[in-house]
């Protein structure tokens, strides 16, 4: 899909840059990536064993904001934010984003209000307004806004990284929609064989009817005669 | 005499090209039917049954991608084996004219397999393209094959017994289409049978195309499935982009469950049913009315 096209030159970019630098170089690399307007995915950069060497030294913040910005909300931002480097405006605005891709996850039908308290929103039009100039035209979310019954509907919303556990959930739920259309094509043939059935006994019974009534005719006419 | 080729040239046939030739064979079939149950007729040469059509294919040669576009029909002249010169000089002109980007590609004709014969006017034409393609159309119906009954053949110089000859090598080809040709294909490919007036015939006609259009589906979500298995036993590198798509793919279902959809759905199909029980009221009352109307329209 175009969101992954157009991000996969902006990961290339920032693997590499992330692969050549070290220490704290690397911390700002690591900003710069999570405030790229269009860049959504941050497993990639995740891997990168440069990264992963920042655990536990004093860096180590910038690995817990990267992963923040993989799986995380910004209500997750607010809680720990005492542990985590300031953000930039940029950033914000990014994890604002990330939290709708979040949320639109698990509900297909998101209420205003559990979008104004996610996002730190106090009224419906600047909730409006985020959703369509941030999310909608940016392409990672498709939908149409209700307003009088107060709800997003979302119809399509981009994937955000995987969680370890999720691929389990992700297969399971596949192998459950493989089921269903096994089972919906076994009716369909049995439906066709119906239709054919029907169609058998309506044309036996028309020519029975028809020959009745013939017989009727003949009797009929040697009666008179 | 065909074996595979080895040229590297690509072609791309389109469907026009076939339903041009297949229907020159029709044409003069019906024609010869006609003609031959009316009067003897002289064209002994189309022997019985199957009588051999000839004509030329014109399209566009890119470096090594042949595409042929469109048809058109020629004269054969049995006695010399070749065909009509002039006339197809002529044709070459008026579809210049309208196509100018158009090459005579090659020259097809119908039959089950390339003859000798045909030999001959492949070398004719070879003074119009230096190598021009032979597209031979197998009018014969075979409900088992699954291909099309189209082969290509292209013309290479081997050295058979010490001599180099020309001899055919079958192409292999791809079928390509344009809007305007998918439109008219899928239009056939749908016909129902003129009598099927009958509901049943219809709605098992229907159905099936329903059940083969969810067979594919299904087919596709088995390999993304086959896919992600493979992944998390780590057989397969993971993918992020892919899994990421996969997710939002799968965020989308179910989407068929919301209460809306019951609703909507149940008045839709309650609809339905009164329109038939309606129209089924009206049909068994006619009678009914014809017996009324008398003591209704009494004067």
């Amino acid at each position: 899909m175009d969101i992954e096209q157009r991000q996969a030159e902006l990961i290339d970019h920032f693997v590499k840059q992330a692969s050549n630098q070290k220490g704290a170089a690397l911390g700002s690399v690591i900003v710069e990536a999570t405030s790229q307007p269009s860049l959504f995915a941050f497993s990639e950069i995740l891997a990168v064993p440069n990264i992963a060497e920042f655990e536990g030294t004093e860096n180590s913040k910038y690995l817990d904001m990267l992963r923040l910005f993989a799986h995380g909300t910004w209500s997750d931002y607010k809680n720990n934010a005492g542990h985590l480097p300031q953000l930039v405006p940029d950033q914000v605005l990014k994890l604002k984003q990330l939290t709708v891709l979040t949320l639109a996850e698990t509900n297909k039908v998101l209420p205003y209000d559990e979008l104004m308290e996610e996002l730190d929103v106090t009224n419906v039009r600047e909730l409006e307004d985020f959703l369509i100039n941030e999310c909608m035209y940016t392409g990672i979310v498709r939908g149409k806004l209700d307003q009088l019954r107060r709800c997003f509907e979302v119809q399509f919303a981009a994937g955000r990284d995987l969680r370890p556990g999720q691929l389990g959930s992700m297969i399971q739920t596949l192998s459950n929609w493989l089921t269903t259309s096994d089972n919906l094509l076994i009716s369909i043939q049995e439906k066709i064989k119906w239709a054919d059935s029907m169609n058998e006994m309506d044309k036996k019974h028309r020519k029975d009817l028809e020959e009745k009534v013939e017989e009727a005719k003949k009797s009929l006419s040697h009666k008179v005669c | 005499m065909a074996s595979s080729s080895s040229s590297g040239l690509t072609f791309k046939l389109h469907p026009l090209v076939i339903v041009n030739i297949s229907d020159h064979y029709t044409r003069v079939k019906s024609q010869m039917n006609h003609s031959s149950s009316a009067t003897t007729t002289n064209d002994d040469n189309n022997n019985g049954a199957q009588p051999r059509v000839y004509g030329c294919v014109i399209g566009i040669q890119r470096g090594r991608t042949v595409e042929i576009f469109n048809s058109f029909e020629l004269l054969y002249d049995p006695s010399t084996h070749s065909l009509d010169r002039a006339f197809l000089e002529k044709k070459q002109e008026l579809y210049k004219k309208v196509f100018p980007h158009f090459y005579i590609l090659g020259w097809y004709s119908t039959g089950s397999d390339a003859q000798e014969s045909d030999m001959h006017i492949h070398k004719a034409l070879m003074d119009i393209n230096e190598s021009p393609v032979y597209v031979l159309l197998n009018p014969s119906i075979n409900p088992a094959q699954k291909d099309l009954p189209v082969t290509i053949f292209e013309s290479e110089l081997h050295v058979i017994e010490g001599i180099p000859q020309l001899i055919f090598v079958r192409s292999s080809y791809t079928i390509e289409t344009v809007e305007a040709e998918r439109i008219s294909v899928d239009h056939v490919a749908h016909l129902k049978p003129s009598d099927g007036g009958s509901a049943a015939t219809q709605l098992a006609a229907h159905l099936t195309g329903i059940h083969s259009a969810i067979k594919m589906l299904n087919s596709r979500i088995r390999v993304l499935h086959h896919y992600l298995v493979a992944m998390q036993k780590g057989e397969i590198p993971c993918e992020n982009s892919l899994l990421r798509q996969v997710s939002s793919l799968l965020r989308r279902l179910p989407a068929i469950e919301s209460e809306k959809f019951q609703d909507d759905f149940l008045m839709e199909y309650n609809d339905t049913l009164l329109i038939a029980y309606l129209a089924m009221f009206t049909n068994c009352a006619r009678y009914n009315i014809l017996s009324f109307l008398p003591d209704f329209v009494s004067f």
